[in-house]
């Protein structure tokens, strides 16, 4: 397909030109919402469509590889790559974007003039997040976390007139730097263990690890060590967590959603692909590091969620424990990629739908959400009560919600896998132990906060989600069920998101 | 036209739907609509204990729809001799405990539809033969359970709702990770990732140690639902703490998912491990129920005291059941049934009077069988019925149940028995502390039993009589679904059943290549079994 060559940074490209297209609007046509809102909105979906047709494109040609030509030596260096990977990345991160953003709509809508700002920078993340996944080279994966992190950093503190939004921007901006900081160190010392920096093709690493003995180690290891610590404070996995609550809660509701979810698929995406991707070979160093963390992650998030009177701290910590779940199929290596995405795929739905329902109860631009505001929400709105009820439930790995049908498939992948610890043993079977208890005890916190919504006593004043809104709750809700009852269809496809 | 046995899940599932989208200004219609939901599987149930096939150990009205050729996982449900009393039970149970609800009206839309996705859930625990499905059933009835204590129950219910849960989910967590790790196993028989298929587990050869940690794994979860023991202590609290159909639902048909998956997959598909820890759990049955009736003697609380009956009276179907013999394993659970009958009816009249008197202390009450003689009648009745008296479904059981384990453990038995006399110590003791003497002032002028009452409480006399008069047609259909359990274990392990005239000893012998047998039909067919041959 020569003159497809373009197709393989399309994502990106529609997104860029979307963001522009934005600005441009907005200063030409005027602030009005009515012109760019649809260009924003176009863009997310016409960016969804790419992923579609990237992956349809893939699956054609056999899944063969597929490298743009930005780079005159083809072969030698290829800076962007086209797999079944890529290419559903792509289609998640354009439905999230999507839903985001119309969850985020009371947020565009309360910051008045300052909306096609709000809005560009979520265009620009979104593209920076794709390029972490898309790219087979550290430098552009490097790149794209920037892009992504400094658009979010200031989403963080677009209500610039509340202090708290401007703590969690400050907080965000300082630990995340210093996580940007220690990745870009761990692909320095892999360059100086191996003298590559990119993931496939001639003179890749995988190439070096095929065909030369590292002679020390050392390096490499502490690189890679570097690269997972950078890359597990993103997904806000334990014990590098601490600054996602804080965020969180300071952040604007209305944005937080778009934040958590879509940095958490583009993380855990990248931790595949560099790790499943590139470092296969050396699967028996970083696997068992990847699950000591796992566990943790489900163990702190667990606990420390039991202990939150917060919502949105509380969606913090169950969010460190998810990072958890989801590097438990990690674990498994490639046969685990599936499962990953699986559960990233319809978590990442349920958290913007859960923090499109705080943003309602609490209004778009509050920091704090206590579980006392929650109180009898199922009797001031009875359908946001149901559907946040079936987002908790989904959450909490109830069956016929999709968030089991997640754990189930990575808690598989994790225990099929071949073990060094304990000899004999089912695989992960330890890890896989961690999770089901984690699992149980999580199910606490999300039925209170169930039962907070439908026993409980609180105001009775009815409280009405905006159109948008309510579009982007019922869309999370709807695919939480729909993904729990029937998961086969997209079972099925992440079958093919595999990276080369 | 879908096969039966998805109809008897989807119609309660619709009839939640319909009742949660009754108009709310037309509350009258709750009640009626939800009773009809209720009464729409119970026609599904009488329909298959109908055509049910005695005489033959086969699953039937089965169907088999793979969903996930990868983790082969599907849709397998179908029916046997153990399973299809319990759907019955299920079936009878739920429109007499939802048509005794009358007194909840505040957000009964949604009591009504969370009852029915009890009962759905509830009916898919016993049809299920793919593990994860069974799991999925397994684990989401603690949702509509738990709302149902946490926002309707009484004073402690926060309390008794969480706790019910936690203890619950804690089994859940190693069930779902030994169901996934046996799935893994059985997926290299199969040759896929995993496989969930209960036929392929049974064709999965496991060692002594996968079995021992396996069967303690899916044990633990299933000892949490019975309960056995040292776990039982989240069953008072709930059953009392909760609505008068919470309690009638969790004694009679949710404390039976945790004895099924027992006989079901426990004993079916870990057989060494069955015998070498079923004295121990058959011991902790003993315990349960000596303790379970001491404690209930004691009780001023007339609530919890039926709730401590129920730990008595599920120790009795442990030590039957892992007495691994043919009457014993009958008895089990044929007193499934009847405890769910009995207790059922008791947890019931407990509500008819607390609705009058909003009261569960036994000290307010006193001479009550002057003031209401009809329901002095029908608790002495379902007092009787529960401890046993000839002639009713409770001494069927429980003396099925004890000359079965007397053949494999005389001591226990024994031991057991007593617990027969203690059970009439307590139902006796509380009946005359409530219904006879110096009628309590506050009582008079209470009304007795209406017609709409003596009506939900007229099936399960007649079930209770019916049953203990003529049991053969409900054992006659458990016998074949026991025997092959008991074949499977006999075949494989060599440890016989001890039977009447024979000294019950475990007969050791070497162990052979072990031929694994299938004796899952899933379309229905019938072939003739000669079980017991091939061991």
């Amino acid at each position: 397909m020569q003159n497809a060559a373009f197709l393989p940074v399309a994502f990106e490209v529609v997104l860029l030109i979307g963001a522009l297209a934005v600005l441009l609007v907005a200063v030409v046509a005027g602030r009005d919402r009515r012109y760019w809102g649809p260009v924003a909105g176009l863009a997310f979906a016409a960016a969804g469509a790419v992923g579609v047709i990237q992956f349809r494109e893939v699956l054609d040609d056999g899944g063969g590889l597929y490298l743009s030509t930005m780079d005159l030596s083809i072969i030698r260096s290829p800076m962007v790559v086209m797999d079944g990977y890529s290419a559903f990345a792509a289609v998640v991160l354009g439905v999230v974007g999507f839903v985001g953003l119309l969850a985020a709509w009371d947020l565009v809508v309360y910051v008045g003039r300052r909306g096609p700002e709000f809005v560009s920078l979520a265009l620009l993340a979104v593209a920076g997040l794709h390029m972490m996944v898309a790219s087979p080279n550290l430098i552009v994966i490097f790149l794209g976390l920037e892009t992504a992190s400094i658009s979010f950093y200031v989403i963080a503190g677009f209500v610039r007139r509340r202090s708290g939004s401007e703590e969690a921007a400050l907080k965000y901006f300082l630990l995340g730097s210093l996580a940007s900081a220690l990745f870009l160190y761990g692909i320095a010392l892999v360059f100086g263990a191996t003298g590559s920096l990119t993931l496939y093709g001639a003179g890749s690493i995988r190439d070096v690890f095929s065909s030369t003995i590292i002679t020390d180690p050392g390096i490499l290891l502490a690189g890679l060590a570097l690269m997972l610590l950078g890359l597990a404070f993103k997904v806000s996995a334990a014990p590098f967590h601490q600054w996602a609550p804080d965020v969180y809660e300071g952040a604007p509701s209305g944005a937080v959603g778009l934040m958590a979810a879509g940095v958490k698929v583009a993380g855990f995406a990248a931790i595949g692909r560099i790790f499943v991707g590139g470092f296969v070979s050396q699967i028996d160093s970083w696997a068992p590091i990847v699950a000591v963390i796992a566990a943790l992650s489900m163990v702190v998030g667990t606990v420390l969620a039991l202990v939150q009177s917060d919502l949105k701290r509380l969606l913090a910590y169950s969010g460190v424990a998810h990072a958890g779940y989801t590097l438990t199929a990690l674990v498994a290596g490639i046969n685990g990629i599936p499962a990953m995405w699986f559960y990233i795929a319809t978590y990442s739905l349920m958290v913007v739908g859960a923090f499109a329902v705080v943003a309602v109860v609490q209004g778009p631009a509050s920091s704090s959400a206590p579980l006392a505001s929650f109180a009898g929400l199922a009797r001031r709105n009875a359908e946001l009560g149901w559907l946040m009820a079936i987002l908790m439930l989904g959450m909490s790995g109830m069956p016929f919600f999709a968030g089991f049908v997640g754990k189930l498939t990575a808690f598989a992948a994790a225990v099929s896998v071949e073990n060094p610890w304990p000899a004999g043993a089912n695989g992960y079977l330890w890890l896989v132990v961690v999770g089901t208890l984690t699992t149980v005890i999580g199910l606490a916190f999300y039925l209170r906060i169930i039962s907070t919504m439908f026993a409980g006593e609180g105001p009775e004043d009815r409280v009405d989600a905006g159109m948008a809104a309510r579009f982007a709750i019922v869309i999370s809700g709807a695919t939480t069920v729909v993904f729990g009852i029937v998961p086969f269809p997209l079972l099925d496809v992440v079958r093919d998101a595999l990276p080369l | 036209m879908l096969p039966i046995l998805a109809w008897l899940i989807l119609l309660p599932l619709i009839g939640a739907a319909v009742v949660a989208m009754l108009p709310a200004r037309r509350p009258e219609l709750v009640l009626p609509v939800s009773i009809a939901a209720a009464l729409a599987p119970l026609v599904v149930a009488g329909y298959m204990v109908w055509e049910f096939e005695t005489g033959t150990p086969n699953f039937q009205f089965g169907s088999d729809v793979t969903l996930s050729t990868g983790l082969d996982i599907g849709w397998r449900v179908a029916v046997d001799g153990i399973s299809l009393f319990l759907i019955a039970l299920t079936a009878v149970l739920f429109p007499i405990a939802i048509a005794a609800s009358r007194s909840i009206t505040e957000n009964a839309r949604t009591y009504m539809a969370l009852m029915l996705v009890l009962e759905a859930g509830v009916l898919g625990v016993f049809i299920a033969l793919d593990l994860l499905l069974f799991f999925a059933f397994f684990e989401i009835v603690l949702v509509p359970m738990y709302l149902l204590i946490r926002i309707w129950g009484s004073e402690n219910r926060a309390y008794a709702s969480i706790k019910f849960v936690v203890f619950t989910a804690v089994g859940s967590a190693f069930l779902l990770a030994s169901i996934i790790a046996l799935a893994v196993l059985a997926g290299d028989t199969v040759g896929t990732l995993a496989s969930f298929d209960f036929r392929a587990m049974l064709a999965t050869p496991l060692s002594d140690t996968a079995q021992l940690w396996l069967f303690l794994g899916f044990a633990v979860a299933f000892a949490i639902k019975v309960p056995v023991f040292p776990f039982h202590t989240w069953l008072p609290d709930a059953h009392t703490e909760a609505p008068t159909a919470g309690s009638v639902i969790l004694a009679g048909v949710l404390l039976k998912m945790g004895t099924y998956g027992l006989v079901r997959f426990n004993m079916t598909l870990f057989p060494d491990a069955t015998v070498d820890l079923g004295f121990w759990l058959a011991v902790l049955g003993v315990i349960g129920i000596i303790y379970g009736a001491a404690v209930a003697i004691v009780q001023p609380d007339i609530k919890r005291l039926v709730a401590y009956s129920s730990v008595s009276h599920m120790g009795f179907i442990l030590l039957g059941m892992f007495a691994l013999t043919s009457q014993g394993l009958q008895g089990s659970v044929f007193q499934m049934i009847s405890h769910g009958l009995t207790t059922g009816a008791l947890f019931l009249l407990i509500g008819m009077i607390y609705d009058r008197t909003h009261t569960r202390q036994i000290a307010d009450y006193g001479g009550l069988a002057s003031v209401m003689p009809v329901f002095a009648g029908l608790f002495l009745f379902s007092a009787f019925a529960s401890a046993g008296l000839p002639g009713l479904s409770g001494f069927i059981g429980e003396f099925t149940i004890l000359i079965g384990s007397y053949l494999t453990w005389p001591v226990l038995a024994i031991v057991a028995g007593g617990g027969v006399i203690l059970a009439a110590i307590y139902l006796l003791w509380a009946y005359e502390r409530v219904f006879t003497g110096p009628t309590n002032p506050k009582l008079a002028g209470l009304g007795d039993l209406g017609l709409r009452e003596i009506a939900l409480m007229a099936p399960l006399v007649i079930l209770i009589i019916g049953l203990g008069v003529y049991p053969k047609p409900v054992m006659e259909r458990i016998e074949p679904s026991v025997e092959i359990v008991l074949d499977r274990i006999e075949g494989v392990t060599g440890n016989e059943a001890a039977e009447f005239g024979r000294v019950a000893e475990v007969v050791p012998i070497e162990y052979g290549p072990i031929e694994r047998r299938d004796d899952f039909h899933g379309d229905g067919s019938h072939d003739d079994d000669d079980h017991g041959e091939d061991g």
